[in-house]
């Protein structure tokens, strides 16, 4: 739907959260994943407010159903959200090659 | 949200944060995102403590609020509504506010009359009312710059003591702390190379600084001894003449040459500093006279400690006591007799309350009308909108949403009007401070900020309340019935009774503004009238303050100079001059003795000095004898020529002609008789008053006023610059105070009156045009409310005429109903105007007739045009459409 916006940083992160918890992908656990993976203490808010923006941009969607007995807002990839994920990917890919990480890392510029 | 609520945070969670983001939070995620965060915590308190665990919630709550209030922004901006959230849809106050505001915006875009209509119709209203009350707030409320004025008063009489009273008072005023003396004047000052100018300025006893309590910003004031005599005369300049002068905080110890004087500037007074108005700009004290017993001066005192105005009769009787014992009063102005105390704000400002209070009023009426047609015009809107809020409560809305909505789009209007009142009022604000009758206090209204947020204010007050109106219609109406109406054509729709309600008021306000206005017009028609015995066409005036450092023989020549140099100005026939012209509130009373009559009492007259031309010049009728000769100057027995008051006052069925009157111990004979002038005020009785040349009694004026009489066909205005030019080159030591016309010092005469009207009728046009157009409104919507049922009617043998005529008589009978409780509303408030009328009573018939019929007239013009709209309705549209 949108594909010609590229995703931002934090955009790309908690879609990718989506992603790895997968059938049990709502706000807090979404937020928990980010926090165990990146070590940053993410708020709540802002990935109430960045699942929100993704599914208006039709990224994710959300559905509403029970889990474990509590009514929760479980959100999903969408077949948009997958393709942006993977130009995201191809973009940061084009943009790495010829890179040299260990020339880098060495210190200095060649 | 309620469940929420029951199963409530856990013991030992901090509440405030969690409360501070369900505020924040869509409804559909306020349970699990508050019950996520507990459940978390409560982990956390387990692993990491109570202490961290609670520095971690308020982290998570600090994160999140920024987050989700540019969401809410967001949501409202775009309506967005996840799928999730179907069944529970909305979100925090602020996003459908947003929503709210939004579509408000959309609203009045695509009814952009309407928008403009409320806008303008309330703007004006708003700006109007800031505007007056920031004139009045400035000089009604705000403080006067002087210390503890509570304490402050002025006395009886004022501008009638002597020095030689005030000299024997002085050391023991009982009751007060301190009391001065002092009267205003014009000092001509010279600085530099600019041409003499004359400034207002105050002439007072060394008390009078110390009375009001205000410190000097630089320097001193005065101090004691300042007004012995023989002592350096000594000048506070005001701020705004210190910064005319360049600024300069060393000016304190210059001189500074006034009436030809050398004065050491002692102090200038702080910015926002006036005495005894804001024209003044600068303060001197003289060498006082004990003997001199001549009354020009006013008293101003400081109460002592814990005395109050009510409290200071005692006081009083004393200080008459003791003037009782050292002075013999005529019975006429004996000042024992009518001792009284002022507070000074009263005395200062009180006589431009009425006027002010009377703007202020009117205003408010204004402001009231406008507001009953934005609200009408909403009603109209809510009305209209009938189909689609029945829609809406049909799928769900709650009627308080669709209130939010309504009081959405007024403060949406309310800004709007605000800000442009504001810019109106700032607009305005110069206008009207000059079209109010406000005096020399007239420098003192200033602009400020405090206008603009009172616009602001007003308006967003006046739009709340304004949806009142539609919002009981609101909560009142059966909107599920509305569906139905819609379908039925109509019939049986609500009659409108609020509206009816609202154009009854506003015709009523409308009426009563116009009556004012109309009564002002008919005392300042009859003010016009009044017969003032002298020419006021074709006379210039100039009003030149006199070189004061001149011997008295150098005094008259200058005169007579002036006079001849004017003369050859072109355009000029004669010249005259006198040392106060009529008209000009009187003053210059002289004590007359009558040859051959001791055993009158002590009375005094007026007494006019004037040049031989001056009569003449001014068109004074002659009665009997003759007028002045250029012989006449100089003669050792001076002639006089008195008027007819005079005559029939001290020689009553006598030939005064060739009797002898004296004042100030010079004899003189009496050679003509004159017809009365308007010495004082345009509408006082005439008073005796003497012409007498200049010379004719010991006595130089310190300025005097030149009359000229210009060609006929030519403005009098026209002369007055060629007639400054000659009077610098003719007399370099004269300054011209004013230069006029007597058709302008006639008109000024005619008093507030003359101002006050022209602004009343100025808003009652405003309020007239404002009644018409929501005639029109009210009347507009009614017909298309019964459009259908009459399309039917006519179809069925209804004339048009019959129509017209229901319309018509609908929109008149409001009217009518309004104009009458205008009329009486109207006699109820009148008396706020009394100050202002001559010859014409408040329950002036003519005027409130006027008014009445002046408002029906354009009612039902008003009416007349969705009249002949509805008149005109084709049945056959009509009956397709049902």
């Amino acid at each position: 739907m949108s594909a010609a916006a590229p995703l931002g940083a934090f955009e790309e992160q908690v879609l990718l959260a989506v992603v790895r918890t997968s059938a049990e992908a709502y706000g807090m656990s979404v937020r928990r994943e980010l926090e165990e993976v990146t070590g940053r203490d993410v708020a709540i808010g802002a990935v109430y407010a960045t699942l929100d923006r993704l599914e208006a941009k039709g990224l994710v969607a959300s559905r509403r159903a029970e889990l474990a007995g509590q009514s929760r807002r479980l959100f999903a990839l969408t077949g948009a959200g997958g393709r942006a994920l993977a130009e995201t990917r191809a973009m940061r890919d084009r943009l790495w090659r010829g890179v040299d990480l260990a020339g880098l890392l060495s210190g200095g510029i060649p | 949200m309620d469940e929420s609520r029951r199963s409530g945070p856990a013991a030992g969670l901090p509440r405030l944060p969690l409360a501070l983001l369900r505020r924040l939070l869509p409804h559909a995620e306020r349970e699990e995102v508050l019950t996520d965060l507990a459940a978390e915590h409560a982990e956390r308190v387990g692993r990491h403590g109570v202490a961290a665990a609670r520095a971690w919630l308020w982290m998570q709550v600090a994160g999140s609020v920024p987050a989700l209030v540019r969401r809410s922004w967001w949501r409202g901006r775009t309506g967005f509504e996840p799928a999730s959230s179907r069944m529970r849809p909305g979100g925090p106050g602020l996003e459908s506010w947003i929503m709210d505001a939004r579509y408000a915006v959309r609203r009045l875009r695509t009814r952009p009359a309407y928008a403009l209509l409320a806008v303008v119709t309330l703007a004006l209203g708003v700006g109007g009312t800031a505007a007056v009350w920031g004139i009045a707030r400035g000089l009604l409320v705000a403080p006067l710059p002087y210390a503890r004025e509570g304490e402050l008063v002025a006395f009886w009489n004022p501008f009638d003591w002597s020095q030689a009273e005030f000299a024997h008072l002085r050391p023991d005023f009982p009751g007060f702390r301190r009391v001065a003396m002092y009267r205003t004047t014009g000092v001509i000052l010279a600085a530099g190379d600019e041409a003499p100018r004359v400034v207002p300025a105050v002439s007072s006893s060394a008390e009078l600084l110390e009375v009001l309590g205000t410190r000097p910003l630089v320097g001193r004031g005065f101090q004691p001894g300042d007004d012995a005599s023989g002592a350096e005369p000594a000048a506070v300049l005001s701020y705004g003449l210190w910064r005319e002068l360049g600024g300069d905080p060393g000016i304190v110890g210059r001189r500074l040459r006034l009436n030809g004087v050398e004065r050491t500037v002692t102090g200038v007074m702080p910015e926002g500093f006036w005495f005894p108005d804001p024209s003044v700009r600068v303060w001197l004290t003289f060498a006082l006279d004990p003997e001199d017993g001549s009354g020009n001066y006013a008293l101003v005192g400081r109460l002592a400690p814990g005395r109050t105005v009510a409290g200071m009769g005692d006081a009083l009787r004393r200080i008459t006591a003791s003037l009782g014992e050292r002075f013999r009063y005529p019975e006429q102005w004996d000042k024992t007799k009518n001792a009284s105390l002022v507070p000074l704000r009263e005395y200062l400002v009180g006589e431009v309350r009425p006027a002010l209070l009377a703007t202020l009023a009117a205003m408010a009426v204004i402001l009231l009308i406008a507001c009953a047609n934005v609200a009408a015009l909403m009603l109209g809107q809510v009305d209209g909108r009938a189909a689609e809020l029945a829609v809406r409560t049909a799928l769900g809305a709650g009627r308080r949403r669709l209130l939010q909505q309504l009081v959405a789009e007024a403060l949406l209007v309310g800004v709007v009007a605000g800000g442009a009142g504001a810019a109106l009022a700032a607009g305005a604000f110069r206008l009207l401070v000059g079209a109010l009758p406000l005096g020399a206090l007239a420098a003192g209204a200033a602009l400020d900020w405090t206008v603009f947020w009172a616009a602001m204010a007003i308006a967003l007050a006046a739009a709340l309340a304004v949806t009142v109106v539609p919002a009981a219609s609101l909560w009142r109406g059966d909107l599920r019935g509305a569906l139905g109406r819609q379908r039925t054509a109509g019939i049986g729709g609500r009659g409108g009774r609020v509206e009816g309600a609202l154009v009854v008021a506003e015709v009523a306000l409308a009426v009563m503004m116009a009556a004012g206005a109309a009564l002002l017009v008919r005392s300042v028609a009859k003010l016009r009238a009044v017969d003032p015995g002298v020419a006021t066409r074709g006379v210039a005036v100039l009003e030149v303050a006199m070189p004061a450092d001149e011997t008295p023989a150098r005094h008259l020549q200058t005169v007579r100079e002036l006079e001849a140099g004017l003369a050859a100005v072109p355009g000029v026939r004669a010249v005259g001059a006198a040392k106060r012209l009529p008209l000009r509130g009187g003053g210059d009373n002289w004590g007359i003795r009558v040859e051959g009559r001791p055993e009158l009492a002590s009375s005094t007259t007026y007494l006019r000095l004037v040049s031989p031309d001056y009569l003449r010049v001014m068109g004074v009728r002659l009665l009997a004898g003759r007028g002045f000769e250029a012989g006449d100057v100089g003669r050792a027995e001076p002639p006089v020529v008195v008027n007819r008051a005079l005559a029939r006052k001290y020689f009553p069925g006598l030939d005064p002609l060739g009797r002898r009157i004296a004042y100030a111990d010079a004899w003189m004979r009496i050679v003509g008789v004159v017809d009365d002038v308007a010495e004082g005020k345009l509408t006082d009785p005439a008073a005796p008053a003497a012409y007498v040349l200049f010379g004719g009694v010991p006595y130089l004026p310190p300025a005097v006023a030149l009359v000229l009489r210009v060609a006929p066909g030519r403005e009098p205005a026209a002369v007055l610059e060629a007639a400054r030019q000659r009077i610098r080159r003719v007399a370099p030591g004269a300054a011209v105070q004013q230069a006029t016309t007597m058709t302008q010092v006639f008109a000024e005469a005619i008093g507030p009156a003359r101002q006050l009207m022209s602004l009343l009728a100025l808003l009652a046009g405003l309020a007239l045009v404002l009644g018409a157009v929501g005639v029109y409104g009210v009347i507009s919507h009614y017909v298309s409310r019964r459009g259908r049922e009459w399309g039917i009617r006519m179809a069925l043998g209804l004339r048009p005429a019959r129509v017209l005529g229901h319309v018509v008589g609908r929109g008149g009978a409001l009217v009518a109903a309004g104009a009458a409780i205008g009329v009486i509303g109207f006699l109820g408030l009148a008396r706020l105007l009394s100050t202002f009328l001559y010859g014409v009573g408040t329950a002036d018939p003519l005027a409130l007739g006027a008014a009445a019929g002046g408002l029906l007239l354009v009612g039902v013009v008003a009416a007349l045009v969705p009249a002949r709209r509805a008149a005109s309705t084709d049945p056959a549209v009509v009956l397709r459409e049902t």
